[in-house]
C-alpha cells in the first residue's frame, strides 16, 4: 500500500506541475459555469420594469380604474399619459432598448388606447374594445401589456355578464358601475396556485455549473490511465515493475491520483460556483455522495477504455470521444429531458444523466432520493472498472 | 510552394487519426440532431391534466384548455405522476384539480388549483393560457355565487342565466397591434439556430485543437529541422496555418451540406454563407496559431482549447441564441460581441432571417477579417521567436 501511495503522490505532483490538471479540472469547467451564470443569471435576477403609454380618450371611470388599479398597482410599471393615439404610437415606435428598463430610456414598450365612449360602451351592451400597441423590439414587456389588457377585458366581460344575470333574475335595472365594482371586489372562486418552486428541478445556473463539472470530470480522471500507458511507452514502467512492487500497487497508485484529482476538481467547482454565480447544488451530504459515485463511474469507464486501447493516443482519443458522447446524451450541455420520449430516456445509459437527475431529485432537500442515481453510477464504475483494471493489469506484464 | 507541402503533410497526419474524423464530421451533426430534438419545435408542448373527480366543471375546464391552439392536453392519473412528469421533462406543465372540484365550488368554498411548470425561460406562454382558461370558468362561477349570496336565485339558476348572458352579450375585447422595429432573427426553423451555433462552435474549437499539432511540431524538433533547410519561417507558418484553414473549410462545408440535406436547414445566400465560413475559418486558424505559439505542452494546449473554445461559444451566442441574450440583458449582449462567434452568427442570421445578400453582411465579414488579421499577425510575430528557438 505504501508503494501505491508513493506512486499516487508522485503522479499528483507531476500533474500539478504541468498546469494541464488545473486547466481541465478547474479553469475550463469553472470558466464555462461562470459564462453560463453570467448569461443566465439575468433570468433569475429579472425584475420586471416597463414603460407603458396610455392614451385615455375616454376619460371615463372604467379607463381610469384600469390606469389606477391595474397599471399603477403592477410593480415595475411606469405610466406615461399621452393626449393622442399618434403620440402613443410615436412613443412605441421610439423604443430602442429591448430591456424595458425605465431608467433613461425613451419611448414606451406598449401603449393602451381607450377610445372615446369606452366607459359608456362597457356599461351598455354594445361591443367595446381597448387597443394595445406593442413594441416589436420589446416583446416580453409588450406581451405583459397585452396580458394586463386581456385580463382587464375579461374582468369587464364578467362584470357585464354578472350585471345582465342580476338584472335578469331580479327583473329590474341596477346601477351598473356600482355593481361592477362590487363584483370585482369579490374574489375568484378558483385560482391557480403555482407550485413550480417546490418541484425537483435544477435552476439553469446550477444546471450548467453541475453539467460542466461532470463533463470535464471525465477528462480530468483520464490522466490516471494516460500516465499508466505513457510510462509503458517511455519504458519507466519496466523499471517500476523490476522493483519489488506488486503490480496492483502500481495500478492502484495511478488510479488513486486520478481519483484525488477528480474529487478535488468537483469540490472546488461546487464551492466556486456556489459562491460566484449562486449555483444551488443542494444538501452537502447528498452532493458529496453523488460526486463520489460520479468520480468512481468516470474512473471505471476511463480504465475500461485504457484497458482496451492499443496505444496512449488511441486511449486519449477514445476517452475524449466517449466522454463527449456520454456528456451530450446525459444532458450536461442542454436539458435533454426537454426533448421527451426516447431521447430523454436515453440519458440514463450515461453516468452523466444519472448525476444530473440525482442533483435534480436532490434539489427538493430529501437526501434519500439519490440512492438510485448513486447505485447506478457505482454500477457503471465498478463493472467497467473491474474489466478495465483486469485488462490494464494484464498489459503490465508485457 | 513549400507551404503547400507542409500543409499537405499536416493534413495527411491529421486525417489518419480516426478521432479527427469523429470530431470533424460525426460529432457536429450528432449534436445538431440532439439540439434540434431538444428544442422540440415539432412537438406541441404537453400540459398534464389531473382531475380526480369527473364532473361538469372539470370537463368544461378540460374542453376550454383543449381548445387552446399549440397546446396538447394529456390526462394524467395522479398528482404525483404529473409532478414527476414535469420534473423529468415529459410534460411542460401540469394542472392539478382537487378532488370534488365542482362540489367544493358549489358549496361556496374557494378552490386552489395546483399548477407546476418547467423552470424554463419560455414557459410564461403556457402559464398564461392556463390561467386564462381557469379565470374564464372562475368568473362565471363568481357571477352565480354573487347572485346566490344576494338572494336573487339558486346557484344553478344563476349559473344557467350567466352562461346564457355570456353567449348572448358581446365581450369586451382587446385589439392588438404592433409598432416599431421587429427583433432580428425572428422566424428561424427548429434546426437553424442549433446548426448555426454548432457550426461556429465546432469550426473554432476543432481548428483550435490544431494548436496541439503545432506544439508537437515544435517539441519533436520538426520545426528546427525544417529551419535547417532553406525554408524561411514565414513559409513554415503559412504551411501550418494553411492546414488548419483547410480543415476548418472542410468541416464548415460538411456541416452546411449535411444539415442542409439531413435537417433541411436554411443557410440563405450560398455565396454569403461560404464567405462567412472562409473568413471565420481564417479567424479560427489565427487563434490556433497564436495558441500554438503561446503554450509549451500539448496537454496544456488541449485543455485551453476546451476552455476557450466552449467559453467563447457560450458567450458568443452559439449555445444560447443571440436574440435570447439580447432579451436577457444588454450587457450580456454587448459582451457577446467581443467574440468573433457573435459576428459570424450575426452574418448567418442576416443571411437567413432577413434574406440578406453578400452586401448586407459585408460589415460583419470585415470585422471578422479584422480579427483574423490581428490574430495571424500576433501569431506570426510570436511563432517567429519560438519556432526557431
Amino acid at each position: 500500500m505504501g508503494a501505491a501511495w508513493t506512486i499516487a503522490r508522485k503522479d499528483l505532483k507531476l500533474r500539478l506541475r504541468d498546469r494541464s490538471a488545473y486547466i481541465i479540472g478547474i479553469v475550463a469547467p469553472l470558466g464555462l459555469a461562470l459564462v453560463f451564470g453570467f448569461v443566465l443569471n439575468p433570468i433569475s435576477d429579472f425584475t420586471f420594469t416597463a414603460r407603458y403609454a396610455v392614451a385615455d380618450l375616454d376619460r371615463g371611470p372604467v379607463s381610469a380604474l384600469f390606469v389606477d388599479d391595474v397599471l399603477r398597482s403592477t410593480k415595475g410599471v411606469r405610466v406615461v399619459k399621452v393626449a393622442s393615439v399618434a403620440e402613443a404610437e410615436a412613443l412605441v415606435d421610439a423604443t430602442v432598448n429591448p430591456l424595458g428598463g425605465t431608467g433613461d430610456k425613451q419611448g414606451a414598450d406598449a401603449a393602451f388606447i381607450f377610445p372615446k365612449g369606452f366607459s359608456a360602451d362597457v356599461q351598455s351592451e354594445r361591443p367595446a374594445a381597448v387597443q394595445v400597441i406593442g413594441s416589436q423590439s420589446s416583446q416580453t414587456n409588450a406581451g405583459v401589456s397585452l396580458a394586463l389588457a386581456q385580463g382587464y377585458a375579461s374582468e369587464l366581460t364578467s362584470v357585464r355578464v354578472t350585471v345582465a344575470t342580476v338584472e335578469n333574475l331580479t327583473g329590474r335595472r341596477v346601477d351598473r358601475l356600482a355593481t361592477g365594482v362590487k363584483v370585482l371586489q369579490t374574489p375568484n372562486p378558483a385560482t391557480l396556485v403555482d407550485e413550480t418552486t417546490t418541484t425537483k428541478q435544477l435552476d439553469p445556473v446550477t444546471f450548467y455549473a453541475a453539467g460542466m463539472a461532470i463533463f470535464f470530470l471525465f477528462f480530468t480522471v483520464q490522466s490516471g490511465v494516460t500516465a499508466l500507458l505513457e510510462e509503458r511507452r517511455t519504458g519507466t514502467m519496466a523499471r517500476l515493475l523490476s522493483s519489488p512492487i506488486p503490480r496492483s500497487a502500481v495500478l492502484i497508485g495511478k488510479m488513486l491520483s486520478a481519483f484525488a484529482l477528480g474529487i478535488v476538481s468537483m469540490t472546488v467547482l461546487m464551492v466556486a460556483t456556489t459562491l460566484a454565480v449562486d449555483a444551488n447544488w443542494g444538501p452537502p451530504l447528498g452532493v458529496a455522495l453523488l460526486i463520489l459515485a460520479a468520480v468512481v463511474a468516470a474512473l471505471g469507464i476511463v480504465a475500461l477504455i485504457g484497458g482496451l486501447a492499443r496505444s496512449t493516443e488511441q486511449a486519449n482519443t477514445a476517452s475524449s470521444m466517449i466522454a463527449i458522447i456520454l456528456g451530450f446524451i446525459g444532458g450536461t450541455f442542454f436539458d435533454v429531458s426537454q426533448a421527451g420520449g426516447a431521447l430523454a430516456r436515453l440519458r440514463f445509459i450515461s453516468p452523466h444523466g444519472w448525476f444530473m437527475q440525482g442533483l435534480a431529485d436532490l434539489s427538493a432537500g430529501d437526501v434519500s432520493v439519490i440512492i438510485t442515481p448513486v447505485l447506478a453510477m457505482l454500477a457503471f464504475g465498478l463493472i467497467a472498472g473491474a474489466i478495465g483494471m483486469a485488462r490494464l493489469r494484464k498489459g503490465l506484464r508485457a | 510552394m513549400k507551404a503547400l507541402a507542409i500543409s499537405r503533410v499536416n493534413l495527411v497526419r491529421y486525417f489518419r487519426n480516426r478521432g479527427s474524423i469523429f470530431s470533424v464530421f460525426v460529432l457536429p451533426l450528432m449534436i445538431v440532431l440532439l439540439l434540434g430534438a431538444a428544442s422540440g419545435g415539432a412537438a406541441l408542448p404537453k400540459l398534464g391534466f389531473v382531475a380526480p373527480t369527473p364532473d361538469t366543471f372539470t370537463t368544461e375546464l378540460e374542453q376550454s384548455l383543449k381548445a387552446v391552439e399549440g397546446l396538447r392536453v394529456v390526462k394524467v392519473e395522479s398528482d404525483d405522476v404529473a409532478v414527476r412528469g414535469v420534473e423529468r421533462g415529459d410534460l411542460q406543465a401540469a394542472i392539478i384539480l382537487p378532488a370534488g372540484y365542482q362540489q367544493t365550488l358549489r358549496s361556496g368554498m374557494d378552490v386552489g388549483i395546483r399548477y407546476v411548470a418547467r423552470k424554463s425561460p419560455n414557459i410564461q406562454g403556457i402559464t398564461g393560457v392556463v390561467n386564462a382558461a381557469v379565470t374564464r370558468q372562475s368568473t362565471l362561477l363568481r357571477t352565480a355565487r354573487f347572485a346566490e349570496t344576494r338572494g336573487m336565485g339558486t346557484f344553478d339558476k344563476a349559473l344557467a342565466v350567466a352562461e346564457q348572458a355570456r353567449t348572448a352579450l358581446p365581450s369586451v375585447t382587446v385589439v392588438e397591434s404592433t409598432a416599431g422595429e421587429p427583433l432580428p432573427f425572428a422566424g428561424l426553423g427548429q434546426f437553424d439556430m442549433p446548426a448555426q451555433g454548432m457550426l461556429v462552435l465546432f469550426i473554432f474549437m476543432n481548428t483550435l485543437t490544431g494548436a496541439a499539432n503545432l506544439v508537437q511540431t515544435r517539441r519533436l524538433g520538426v520545426a528546427r529541422r525544417m529551419y535547417s533547410t532553406p525554408t524561411p519561417v514565414h513559409t513554415m507558418i503559412a504551411g501550418e496555418a494553411l492546414s488548419q484553414f483547410t480543415i476548418a473549410l472542410i468541416q464548415g462545408g460538411f456541416i452546411i451540406a449535411g444539415t442542409l440535406l439531413i435537417f433541411g436547414v436554411d443557410w440563405g445566400n450560398p455565396l454569403g454563407a461560404i464567405l462567412t465560413i472562409v473568413v471565420f475559418a481564417a479567424v479560427a486558424s489565427g487563434a490556433a496559431m497564436l495558441l500554438g505559439a503561446l503554450v509549451s505542452s500539448d496537454q496544456q494546449a488541449s485543455g485551453i482549447t476546451w476552455a476557450v473554445g466552449l467559453d467563447l461559444a457560450a458567450l458568443g451566442g452559439a449555445m444560447i441564441p443571440l436574440a435570447q441574450l439580447k432579451l436577457l440583458s444588454d450587457t450580456v449582449y454587448r459582451v457577446a460581441h467581443v467574440t468573433p462567434h457573435a459576428w459570424a452568427l450575426e452574418a448567418f442570421q442576416s443571411l437567413v432571417a432577413d434574406k440578406g445578400g453578400v452586401a448586407d453582411i459585408a460589415g460583419f465579414l470585415l470585422i471578422l477579417a479584422g480579427y483574423a488579421a490581428v490574430l495571424l499577425l500576433l501569431a506570426t510575430w510570436r511563432l517567429r521567436t519560438v519556432l526557431v528557438r
